[in-house]
């Protein structure tokens, strides 16, 4: 073997690039046998989880149908402009293409399609299309006869809005995600006041996460403090009940906090025993904004008790009392050199619960009612209900570049390997 | 005794009062929703809440009527074999994959461990919602959406980042000369992974096991888009339960996990002592 | 058996392919010596033992084993026993079960086991301690458990990396004599390494003192002390005053050194190039006589006395002398002067066989 007739003949003063080389094979063969072991897990969640993702994310610029439904009208429209009228051969090369996607299947879904970026024109083309076996009576324009169909066919909207899909990729669900759209003339524009919805909720999903964020700094640097401070066992126990909640099944959670704050719930009805209130002023504190933020905060509350509690086990009292040796009086000794040496655990904690919060779906969906609802709740309902998965996916993205981003964040302060839930 | 936090000004007797209520005023945060539940589950009435009779302690007014329920419920019982089925086979995928996976990333040779890390962590922070529409579009395609498999495979995703946290946190603070030494008296690689390694890291793999289990148990966004009737969970029969404005059943249901979780966190501790006992002062 | 148990054949280490830990290392170990790798830390002792047990791979060279490579032999097979410097015990095994491992891993008969172990409990004197865990045994009794676990498969090879270096000093010296007893005793080959050179001089047939991945000076301990080779062994190794000058004249074994403050001083040439060239001379404290009758030596020098430090058996004297003020003298306690008092001066005087002088 060559390795070894070289390993002979190396010496010291060897300029380094036969040590170099074959060191370097050593470490491959060590890394390829490391490797070996992570690239099934690896593999398997570039399958299950990366991949689907993608598909996911390129849904969201995904935008075929016209293309393949409508590509003569969508030549033809190339050429015109809004501003004119448009040219008799659009509306009979239209007509033919409506039909032929009507019999190939494509109608439904290129329908669906112009009713999300031109609401209400969905019927319009449906009908068009059945209307186009018979052809236009003697004498009479392919323009007259879509006009006498549906009226709407007059305005031009709905063949700007066709002709607005003449690429087989799309920026309008992304545009729909901001709240914006586009004119006749292909120009952005914001949708008008009652339409906007996602940006707004984008900003409330923000909100509400900071909000929970820092009520959990602010109800954990008592109790992880307290911890820190305890001797062991007796932090031990105290710990069982933060982990409590923790391993408890999400549902549960949820249901208790419906049991507790609805307005035939405990709550209430302690409040009411009492005499505090009358059984006329039932306070709603369930199906809003603040059944959301107590549920969220109750539930995300361990994330942050954790990452601050390990973090201020390691700081050894000696450091206060050499403060308080050299003449801090201890309040200032405690702000000086305790709450900085806790700050990296309070920001991974932080960060951690502002992710988990900005996506959660399951508390805000069931408690929140009509005004507690976050930005997840608009992705499931069009990936449910209204089937727009195209917006499903735009918003999805946009969410999940926005956690990314966090979670990068996090990676840098804190490191992945830090990154321990509950255990 | 804890060493109160110093408020400006106050003694140090009034701060540590203060400081204790205010903790003990979060555990009660923490705790008291999930316990007020458990004696609710025994209501008589249909209700979600204290009867006089309850509050009276009047025998009466207690029943084991909705766990009774449960009992004849075929779709409870249905959704209880469906959770227990799904999220072991996801927590034995999960455990087998992120432990062998643990294992490498544990070498100090390999290579961009930390990005790799990132990845196989990822599953853990991005929103449920998010992997589950892409798990959606891509079920279709291949014609998982609707079976357990699919529902397994999206179960042991989430689970993975789990156990391959346990594990390289078991693994980080494994002596490597152990193995040295077993290897210097003459045991092959393998005999030292069987006889050495395996039951020293064994507790951590339980751990990230259960871990994996729960996360799958626990589990309905991903239920909620990618399974049928047939594939229902105790979660997601509980997701409708709540929505459809129901019976106190799910309270019953709801005190049953509670035990379930509470045994999982006995273990998980039992698991913990015992790893900690046997490495302990041995070095 | 002929020929040595171990041979390293230009050797050579590097963990990042940059710098060399061990660099072009030759050493040859005969049956049944006790060799102690001896070096301050991270002068690449470790480093050697792990090749030579095959944890690590040599970057370059060969290592012989009764003169066969083992280059590519795995650790498994090498039957080379160790005890490591955290002892690793296996902590879910009790005493006995670690004991019976390698003796498990040969798949010895269940007598054979049960006998062969009772033996080395018997030995390391353990006989009740055979169904504990390790970590409910004191430092001084893990350690000779690990000691019996590295012996119980009869090697022709025992390697040992400081384990003596968690254990307090009593402790350490008793387990010294221990060790070397069962080395006596069962003839093994034993590869020893620690950075304490009492621990080296009492154990050791031969020492190898490490530096910077280069051995300086292979020797029994005798002759390490009294005659190191280089400034390195000399000052490693004991106390030791180095003194630096040009050399005047060499003539027959000895030579003129001139110091810089112009002192001469007459020294036995060990190693270095003739006059002209730079050398260090190398002095122990206890060679220094305090007021040497006139004649007696041809160094003799008026040095003033800084510091006494009384240290029981015998003093510690700090002097300024030739230009040094570091100088230290080292007395007998019985063999006390009249008027050493610190601010004295008082005459100092050396033999020329007992200052050595060193190349550089
Ligand atoms: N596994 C390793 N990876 C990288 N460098 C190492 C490793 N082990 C030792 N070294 C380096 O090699 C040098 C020699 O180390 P070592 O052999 O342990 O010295 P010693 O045992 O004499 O203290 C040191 O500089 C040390 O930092
Ligand atoms: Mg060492």
């Amino acid at each position: 073997m060559t390795t070894i007739s070289t390993s002979a003949g190396m010496t010291i003063d060897d300029d380094g690039r036969a040590l170099k080389a074959k060191f370097a094979r050593a470490e491959r063969a060590r890394q390829i046998k490391a490797a070996g072991l992570v690239a099934p897990l690896l593999a398997f969640v570039l399958i299950t989880f990366v991949v689907p993702i993608g598909l996911m994310m390129y849904r969201s610029v995904d935008d075929p149908v016209a293309v393949r439904a409508i590509p003569r009208t969508l030549e033809l429209l190339n050429h015109w402009s809004p501003d004119s009228a448009p040219p008799e051969a659009v509306f009979k090369v239209l007509g033919e293409e409506l039909l032929s996607a009507r019999e190939s299947g494509d109608l439904g879904k290129l329908a669906t399609r112009l009713n999300y970026d031109v609401p209400g024109t969905r019927s319009t083309l449906m009908r068009t299309a059945r209307a186009m076996r018979r052809g236009p009576a003697e004498g009479r324009s392919h323009r007259d006869l879509f006009e006498t169909i549906d009226p709407k066919w007059r305005g031009g909207e709905i063949l700007a809005g066709l002709k607005s899909l003449n690429s087989p990729y799309t920026r309008s669900y992304y545009l729909a995600a901001a709240d914006l759209t586009t004119n006749l003339y292909g120009d952005i524009v914001a949708k008008p006041p009652h339409q906007r919805i996602y940006v707004s909720l984008f900003v409330k999903t923000l909100w509400v996460s900071l909000l929970v964020t820092a009520l959990c700094i602010l109800l954990a640097y008592p109790v992880a403090y307290q911890m820190a401070t305890l001797p062991a066992a007796t932090a031990n126990l105290l710990m069982i009940l933060v982990l409590l909640p923790f391993w408890t099944s999400l549902l549960v959670r949820t249901t208790a906090w419906i049991v507790l704050l609805q307005s035939n719930g405990v709550l209430n009805d302690l409040l009411v025993a009492t005499g505090i209130l009358g059984d006329e002023g039932r306070i709603q504190m369930i199906y809003n904004m603040f059944g959301t933020v107590v549920a969220m905060t109750h539930i995300l509350l361990p994330f942050m008790v954790l990452p601050l509690y390990s973090v201020m086990k390691t700081i050894p009292p000696n450091y206060l009392r050499a403060a308080e040796s050299m003449g801090a009086p201890p309040a200032r000794a405690w702000l000086d050199i305790y709450l900085p040496l806790t700050l990296p655990g309070a920001g991974a904690g932080s960060i951690l619960v502002f992710i988990l919060c900005i996506g959660y779906y399951i508390t805000p969906e069931l408690v929140g009612g009509r005004t507690g609802q976050l930005i997840s709740s608009a992705i499931a309902y069009h990936m449910q209900s209204s089937l727009n998965w195209g917006l499903a996916a735009a918003l999805g993205t946009l969410l999940l570049v926005g956690v990314l981003a966090l979670y990068w964040l996090y990676n840098r302060i804190a490191g992945v390997d830090s990154l321990r839930m509950g255990g | 005794m804890a060493k109160p936090p110093p408020c400006f000004g106050l003694p140090g007797r009034i701060r540590n009062i203060i400081h204790k209520a205010v903790c003990a005023s979060v555990y009660l945060f923490l705790v008291a929703p999930i316990l007020v539940i458990i004696p609710l589950s025994f209501n008589a009435e249909p209700y979600f809440t204290f009867t006089p009779g309850m509050l009276t302690f009047d025998p009466e007014a207690f029943s084991t009527r909705w766990y009774r329920d449960i009992w004849d419920n075929e779709q409870w019982l249905r959704a209880i074999r469906n959770s227990f089925f799904i999220g072991i086979s996801a927590a034995v995928i999960a455990t087998t994959l992120g432990t062998v996976a643990a294992l490498g990333l544990s070498q100090a040779s390999m290579p961009y461990r930390t990005a790799i890390m990132a990845v196989l962590l990822s599953p853990m922070i991005v929103p449920v919602i998010i992997t589950a529409a892409g798990l959606y579009f891509f079920y279709s395609g291949i014609g998982l959406s609707q079976t357990f498999p699919g529902l397994i495979l999206a179960h042991a995703t989430l689970g993975a980042p789990f156990v391959v946290i346990t594990v390289t946190a078991t693994l980080s603070g494994f002596d490597r000369s152990l193995t040295r030494a077993s290897a210097s008296m003459g045991a092959t690689p393998a005999y030292t992974f069987f006889h050495i390694i395996a039951p020293l890291i064994a507790p951590g793999v339980i751990s990230g096991g259960l871990f994996a289990f729960i996360i799958s148990f626990d589990e309905v966004v991903a239920v909620l888009f990618l399974s049928g009737t047939e594939q229902r969970t105790i979660p997601r029969q509980m997701w409708s339960g709540i929505r459809e404005s129901i019976s106190p059943t799910i309270l019953a249901v709801a005190t049953l996990l509670i035990l379930v979780s509470v045994m999982l966190l006995l273990t998980l501790e039992v698991l913990r002592r015992r790893n900690e006992r046997m490495r302990g002062i041995g070095i | 058996m002929t020929g040595p148990a171990v041979r390293f054949e230009r050797v050579q280490k590097s963990y990042d392919g940059e710098t060399l830990v061990v660099k072009d290392l030759n050493l040859s170990i005969p049956h049944g010596e006790f060799l102690t790798l001896l070096g301050p830390s991270g002068s690449g002792k470790s480093t050697c033992l792990m090749m030579l047990a095959g944890f690590e791979s040599a970057t370059g060279g060969k290592i012989y084993l009764n003169e066969e490579s083992i280059n590519r032999v795995p650790p498994h097979k090498r039957n080379i026993g160790m005890v490591f410097q955290n002892y690793a015990l296996f902590p879910h095994k009790t005493v006995a079960e670690n004991l019976a491992y390698p003796l498990k891993v040969r798949k010895l008969g269940k007598t054979d086991i049960e006998a062969k172990v009772a033996r080395a409990l018997d030995r390391v004197q353990l006989k009740r301690f055979g169904n504990r865990r390790p970590a409910m045994l004191s430092g001084g009794q893990q350690q000779r458990v690990a000691v019996a676990r590295a012996l119980i498969f009869d090697p022709e090879i025992v390697l040992m990396d400081e384990p003596l270096g968690a254990l307090d000093k009593q402790l350490r010296e008793q387990m010294q004599y221990e060790i070397k007893d069962i080395h006596e005793n069962l003839g093994v080959t034993v590869v020893y390494v620690t950075h304490d050179q009492t621990e080296a001089l009492t154990m050791s047939n031969r020492i190898a003192v490490f530096n910077d991945g280069v051995i300086q000076q292979l020797a029994p301990p005798l002759d390490l002390y009294e005659k190191p080779e280089n400034a390195f062994v000399a000052g490693f190794i004991g106390e030791n005053n180095q003194l630096r000058g040009l050399v005047k004249s060499a003539r027959g074994g000895e030579c003129v050194v001139q110091l810089h403050d112009g002192s001469l001083v007459t020294a036995r040439c060990v190693n270095v190039a003739g006059a002209g060239s730079a050398t260090t001379l190398s002095l122990r404290p206890e060679r220094v006589e305090i007021n040497p009758p006139d004649g007696k030596h041809p160094n003799r020098f008026e040095g003033r006395v800084e510091q006494l430090l009384y240290l029981g058996d015998h003093m510690r004297i700090r002097v300024s002398l030739c230009g040094h003020d570091d100088f230290i003298v080292k007395v007998p306690n019985a063999s006390m002067h009249p008027g050493l008092n610190a601010g004295n001066s008082m005459t100092f005087g050396w033999a020329p066989e007992n200052c050595r002088a060193l190349e550089g």
